[in-house]
């Protein structure tokens, strides 16, 4: 097990930065999801811990020793790739004992310790089979057994899940998190699904173009996103983002209005969760355009001033048709303030918002 | 007006859906009767031409040629073969199916010496012991040829062993050269590589024939004319560019994640190729494995060119000569048997690798 250390970690690929400068410190014994959208430097910081890429900057520390230049093949790490990567011209056991081949274990352990990797993930009676001959799901867990067998100080899973059908990956996603309790081994997840993160890691790292948004519980990122970028990425149904503005103490958005105190005049992005919301007979006028069954809630979109806004309501009942004029209320205590130029949450703590009025 | 269309679907709708299934029936079939009369019509002369050649060299007398023996043959053979192979999809099971085909080979072999027994001989295969097999020839034979007059024969197994050498060494080299830089090519960037590969595609289209002469001065400079590792290398610099790119094909559809793999799993870079990626490429090797060494061993224009000691003949040029010198009242069943021999190396290297060869034309060359 290791405590894993970013030290302004920099890489390039010829002139592209891929990641400018980055700062983290990982747990030991932690789980952590990296979550971003596609393109983001995921895979590419996944690949500096593995030792498969070399930072162009910036220390690496495993324990507080700088791992920088230490070889892919000494630095003890267990990775699961988003293809898989199983050795197609071995059987399931000789993929699961190929770590153990250059570890000079002998014979009887070896062979010992394949069977209980191979029974930890449930695919002791596929050892003869090859990896064309399973399914996504059976390759999925091989690749995890092959990870584990030789007791990785860090296992990195890259996008593990993303082959997998919807129940499928349900399942996998307890297993796996299930696995990493009993076994307390650092963990780092790379996904671009939100729910994977917020269902499996006990942190969250958000990252955006190379660099962390910001990083937190589950919880922190969905109710207290640090920058609209955050806010937008962590939510589905995701967030409506208005337009409003601020000057001498109130905020106006639309027609609305709601006093609010300790902010500068000047312009601002107004973040609302669409179970924030509800129709009702004050607010912002809105006709509905689309209902949208989700089984135990119904997603609303509706056509304001304002632009489209999402509304939520639990229930399954459909309680607003197609075409029907309506008007959205929103509760201030739930409201998330952006500056607009910089796009960073102000903090509850210097504004207040007039909680007792319904914005009107 | 909805109601009334769904209606008069099916009945209309479903004889219209037979039809169609019908006609694409009739299309199939079509084309596979087509396909199997296209294979037929292209494949038999060549068939027929090979066999002929193998009845000849058991057959044949001097100076005459006929068709007494083929056509007789194929009469028992083709229908023996069509038994055996409607046996093999009758039979039960395994041994049957080998008792079976033991009995319809023992009647045909029977049969077939019953019948034609008395025009067949080994006369022609006497080349295999004997290096003076000429001396039968002796009164035919102009006296004015050189340096390949009839004495001048080498043992078939000196020429034998010689094409060995030149199409084995030549194998050797092409792959592991063609293995280690297709690999390269395939994994990493460098100044020129897109060049470097285009201008391997068009070396390869050039008649390399159209080197002779330069090639030959060059040989005679580096003292390396009439040597067979002369003529060796000569091969693989010309084998090589193309073996590099079928390779780098190759490599390129093994994923680069196998080999990150291998090495986060404690491999050093060496150990990742021969235990993780080679396996991966082995019929991309084979298929190159096959194709140099009957390259090499089908050679004739630069052997012609570059070697001249008989001691130094490897199996075209022994072909070669051996068809010259019975120019005059030609031993067709020498002939035969010789390239019956000659032949048979090959036959025996695509048999083996067909297998591997085929998965090469399905999976792809990639570039
Ligand atoms: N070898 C490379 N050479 C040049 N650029 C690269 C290389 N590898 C990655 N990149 C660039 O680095 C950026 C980050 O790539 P990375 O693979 O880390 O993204 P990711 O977050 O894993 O995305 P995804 O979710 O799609 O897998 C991308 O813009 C990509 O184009
Ligand atoms: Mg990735």
């Amino acid at each position: 097990m290791a405590r894993i250390e970013f030290k302004n970690i920099e890489k390039r690929f010829d002139d592209v930065v891929v990641i400018p400068g980055m700062d983290l410190v990982i747990n030991d014994g932690e789980f952590v999801a990296l979550l971003g959208p596609s393109g983001c430097g995921k895979s590419t910081s996944l690949f500096m811990l593995a030792g498969i890429y070399l930072p162009s900057g910036g220390d690496l520390l495993f324990d507080e020793h700088r791992v920088n230049e230490v070889e892919a093949r000494d630095r003890n790490v267990g990775i699961v790739f988003q293809s898989y990567a199983l050795y197609p011209h071995m059987t399931v056991r000789d993929n699961i004992r190929f770590p153990l081949r250059f570890k000079k274990v002998p014979d009887a352990e070896a062979k010992r310790r394949v069977r209980e990797a191979a029974e930890l993930v449930q695919v002791a009676e596929l050892m003869n089979r090859r990896p064309s001959q399973l399914s996504g799901g059976q390759q999925q867990r091989v690749a995890l057994a092959r990870a584990l067998v030789k007791d990785p100080q860090l296992l990195l899973l890259d996008e593990p899940l993303s082959n997998l059908d919807a129940t499928l990956r349900l399942t996998m996603r307890t297993e796996i998190k299930a696995l990493q309790e009993r076994l307390g081994v650092t963990t780092i997840l790379v996904t671009h699904d939100q729910l994977e993160a917020t269902t499996m890691a006990d942190r969250i790292i958000c990252m955006r173009e190379g660099e962390i948004e910001q990083i937190g519980s589950p919880d922190d990122l969905y109710l207290r996103p640090e920058t609209l970028f955050v806010a937008g990425f962590i939510g589905s149904p995701p967030i409506n983002i208005l337009h409003g503005q601020v000057d001498s103490e109130k905020l106006r958005v639309g027609e609305a209005v709601a006093p609010l105190v300790g902010v500068g005049n000047g312009p601002f992005s107004i973040g609302l969760r669409p179970e924030h919301l509800e129709f009702g007979d004050s607010g912002v006028p809105a006709r509905v355009i689309q209902t949208e069954p989700m089984g135990r809630e119904i997603l609303y979109v509706a056509e304001s001033p304002l632009g489209l806004i999402r509304v939520l309501e639990s229930g399954s009942q459909v309680n607003h048709r197609i075409g029907e004029e309506t008007r959205i209320a929103f509760d201030p205590s739930n409201t998330l303030l952006f500056e607009e130029a910089t796009g960073r949450r102000l903090d509850g703590a210097h504004f207040h918002l007039n909680t007792t009025a319904r914005a009107a | 007006m909805a109601a009334t269309t769904m209606n008069s679907m099916p009945s209309t709708g479903q004889s219209h859906w037979d039809r169609l299934a019908a006609r694409a029936r009739m299309q199939r079939r079509f084309s596979d009767v087509a396909l199997y009369a296209f294979l037929i019509v292209v494949s038999l002369p060549i068939i027929v031409t090979y066999f002929w050649l193998l009845t000849l060299s058991f057959s044949a007398g001097r100076g005459e040629i006929n068709t007494d023996v083929l056509w007789p043959s194929l009469f028992i053979l083709t229908p023996a073969l069509v038994a055996l192979w409607i046996w093999g999809a009758v039979a039960k099971d395994r041994r049957q199916a080998f008792i079976g085909w033991g009995l319809i080979l023992a009647g045909t072999i029977i049969l077939y010496f019953s019948l034609l027994g008395d025009q067949l001989h080994l006369e022609g295969y006497r080349f295999l012991v004997d290096p003076d097999f000429n001396r039968l020839n002796e009164s035919v034979v102009a006296g004015d040829k050189l340096s390949y007059s009839a004495t001048a024969f080498p043992s078939v197994w000196v020429a034998f062993r010689n094409s060995l050498f030149v199409a084995g060494a030549q194998t050797v080299i092409v792959c592991t050269v063609a293995s280690l830089a297709g690999y390269y090519i395939s994994r990493f960037q460098f100044p020129l590589r897109n060049s470097m590969l285009r201008a391997m595609l068009v070396l390869h289209a050039f008649p390399t024939y159209t080197l002779v002469v330069p090639l030959f001065i060059i040989l005679w400079y580096v003292g390396l004319l009439d040597s067979l590792v002369g003529v060796m290398l000569v091969l693989v610099g010309i084998e090589l560019p193309f073996a590099v790119f079928i390779m780098k094909g190759f490599y390129d559809a093994v994923p680069w994640e196998v080999e990150m793999s291998a090495l986060a799993d404690g491999a050093t870079r060496m150990q990742t190729y021969v235990r993780v990626v080679l396996p991966q490429v082995t019929n991309g090797l084979i298929a190159v494995t096959v194709f140099s060494f009957i390259r090499g061993w089908e050679e004739y224009i630069f052997m012609v060119t570059f070697l001249i000691k008989n001691t130094n003949w490897t199996m075209s040029l022994y072909m070669f000569f051996v068809t010259e010198e019975n120019s005059l009242g030609i031993d067709f069943a020498l002939v035969s048997a010789v390239a019956v021999f000659y032949v048979i190396p090959s036959l025996i290297m695509y048999t083996v690798a067909q297998k591997y060869l085929m998965q090469m034309s399905v999976s792809g060359v990639k570039g």
